[in-house]
């Protein structure tokens, strides 16, 4: 079975030959695994047994890898005007554009016609299509671009309660940005269209439900409407960080068919999801990387992924992922025992617990 | 005691513009200012704690409350000056070296700032020997510290270390938070206590002293 069609066999809740994977990592751990296997970029997923490729276009990009040559320390400011830093592997926004309310009016968006945006999605959809899913990531979308880079965590979030219509504006503007940029990645044929927000905390949602059905979900409505429009069959999958439980519901309604990053905290009861959810929804993700990944043993992340594969993988609609990019602080030990684990126990009809 | 009242409830309904006209009321009304602080303000802030803690709001209604508590405070502390009301005890706050995440940081500085303390807020990346210098020459009860990444939360141990090297450790009580910090993980690396959330950090905090 090519890796493509066992992805996307999973993403339709269904049982392939073995449980797919899509393991991603940070800059460092990335070139600690190019210099074992010496290959890099794409050619590295595919070397460790990733069965999609992801294409990283939204404003998250500036905090992974494409700006991956900055310093520790080191500054720069991005198209949309916010400044980053690079410190502990990660490039972290530290001063925002929309200083007040009033910037909004002069904000110029980045230009989602720029040639060099679909660069990525054109050479891996030529090189890799025919092989590998192809996933094209919008995030972060809306709540957490408009949180997090443009205008600042506790801002935007006095923002809601203080003008919501403003704050709604704001999300237009990034939903309309979104929109034209998603459907040219539709356009060129990719498999799956990833739309994210961290709107989930270690023990629950970082604003109440309500508040984003009111501000939010009507706008990612819109985003998967205009994508539908011209290809009803894309695949939508939705990521956030965190404890996202209340809203699985509502997503789904929405047409989310695949969800990511399943990290086990807060109400993330992994086994009642799949039980209350897997009939309508495909999982990514799941692997614990705040304690198990970097502090645990190898025998300790071999039982781990086990455990996760016979909670989310039974009877398909699972791909195997960490709940997380790994970073430097993840043993390459466990990263063996993590990818070992994946093929000796997700493989279809699942092996008996015991 | 109604104007009190309103005060609480203005804070725990997050009404920055109404709090201050209420604080005003219940002084021009003669209430001790103290009392206001205490039986308005404070027990404002802390009824939406307990609600935060049994998961009954959420992070931004928990600023609003802050921030409401803020505006009271304005009118209120030259007045508290004037009568010579000490805080509870003064508390130095940090993230760890390296890391540059704030927003739960500067929520347990508000809600232990409302409870009370006196706060002494050193920023992002703080290195080990910037805690070290502030806490010999502050003289905290307390150092709390955060760490987000599970890259970081090292940090919190180093300097813990760094501390005790410097004959500091025993002075101070250590209180560590952030994501991917666990009770267990706080004991392990010889810190005093450890909260989960800003509201839980108060309880620790007073538990502490």
């Amino acid at each position: 079975m090519k890796p493509r069609a066992r992805f996307l066999k999973a993403v339709k809740r269904e049982a392939p030959d073995k449980v797919p994977q899509l393991v991603r990592w940070g800059k460092e751990v990335g070139e600690r695994l190019s210099s074992i296997y010496g290959v890099a970029g794409e050619e590295l997923g595919i070397r460790v047994g990733n069965d999609a490729i992801v294409c990283q276009v939204g404003i998250n990009a500036y905090m992974e890898m494409s700006i991956g040559d900055l310093q520790e320390g080191e500054t720069v400011t991005s198209e949309w005007g916010v400044v980053y830093q690079r410190q502990s592997g990660f490039n972290n926004p530290i001063a925002y554009p929309l200083k007040s309310r009033e910037d909004l009016k002069h904000f110029v968006f980045p230009d989602p016609f720029a040639d060099f945006r679909m660069n990525q999605v054109k050479e891996v959809m030529s090189k890799y299509h025919e092989d590998y899913a192809v996933i094209v990531d919008l995030s972060s979308s809306l709540f957490e671009p408009a949180m997090a880079h443009l205008r600042g965590m506790e801002n935007f979030l006095l923002d809601c309660y203080d003008d919501p219509s403003w704050a709604g504006s704001l999300l237009d503007g990034l939903a309309d940005y979104y929109i034209q940029l998603g459907l040219r990645a539709v356009e060129h044929g990719v498999d799956i269209i990833r739309i994210g927000d961290d709107i989930g905390t270690q023990t629950g949602m970082l604003i109440p439900p309500d508040l984003w059905r009111e501000l939010v979900m009507p706008r990612i409505d819109r985003m998967i409407r205009a994508f539908k429009k011209i290809h009803p069959e894309i695949i939508i999958l939705y990521h956030s960080c965190g404890d996202f439980r209340p809203i699985i519901g509502d997503l789904i309604q929405l047409g989310v068919e695949f969800l990511s990053t399943m990290q086990p905290v807060g109400s993330m009861n992994l086994s009642e999801i799949k039980k209350e959810f897997g009939a309508k929804v495909a999982f990514k993700g799941g692997l614990d990387t705040q304690q198990l990944l970097p502090h645990g043993t190898p025998a300790q992340v071999r039982a781990g992924v086990k455990d996760l594969i016979h909670t989310l993988a039974v009877g398909g609609g699972y791909v195997f992922m960490p709940a997380h990019l790994l970073y430097q602080d993840v043993p390459v030990e466990n990263i063996w025992a993590m990818l070992e684990a994946v093929k000796d126990y997700g493989g279809y009809p699942l092996k008996k617990l015991r | 005691m109604n104007e009190l009242q309103a005060i609480a409830t203005g804070v725990e309904r997050g009404k920055n513009l109404e709090v201050p006209e209420a604080v005003k009321t219940a002084l021009n009304n003669g209430i001790a200012p103290y009392d206001v602080l205490i039986d308005g303000l404070q027990a404002g802030l802390l009824a939406i704690g307990e609600r935060f803690k049994k998961n009954q709001c959420f992070i931004p209604e928990l600023l609003l409350a802050a921030r409401a508590m803020k505006a009271g405070m304005e009118i209120l502390r030259p007045l508290l000056v004037e009568t010579g009301a000490k805080p509870i005890a003064k508390v130095v706050l940090g993230t760890v070296k390296d890391d540059l995440h704030d927003i739960g940081k500067n929520m347990v500085g508000m809600m232990l700032e409302g409870a009370g303390f006196q706060i002494i807020d050193l920023g992002v990346n703080v290195s080990e020997e910037k805690f070290a210098e502030t806490v010999k020459n502050e003289k905290p009860s307390i150092l709390a510290m955060s760490a987000l990444l599970s890259t970081t939360a090292p940090n919190l141990s180093t300097t813990i270390e760094i501390l005790k090297q410097t004959g500091l450790r025993d002075n101070i009580k250590v209180l560590v938070g952030g994501a991917p910090i666990t009770a267990d993980y706080a004991m392990e690396i010889g810190a005093d206590g450890y909260a989960p959330d800003a509201a839980y950090a108060i309880d620790k905090t007073k538990a502490l002293l």
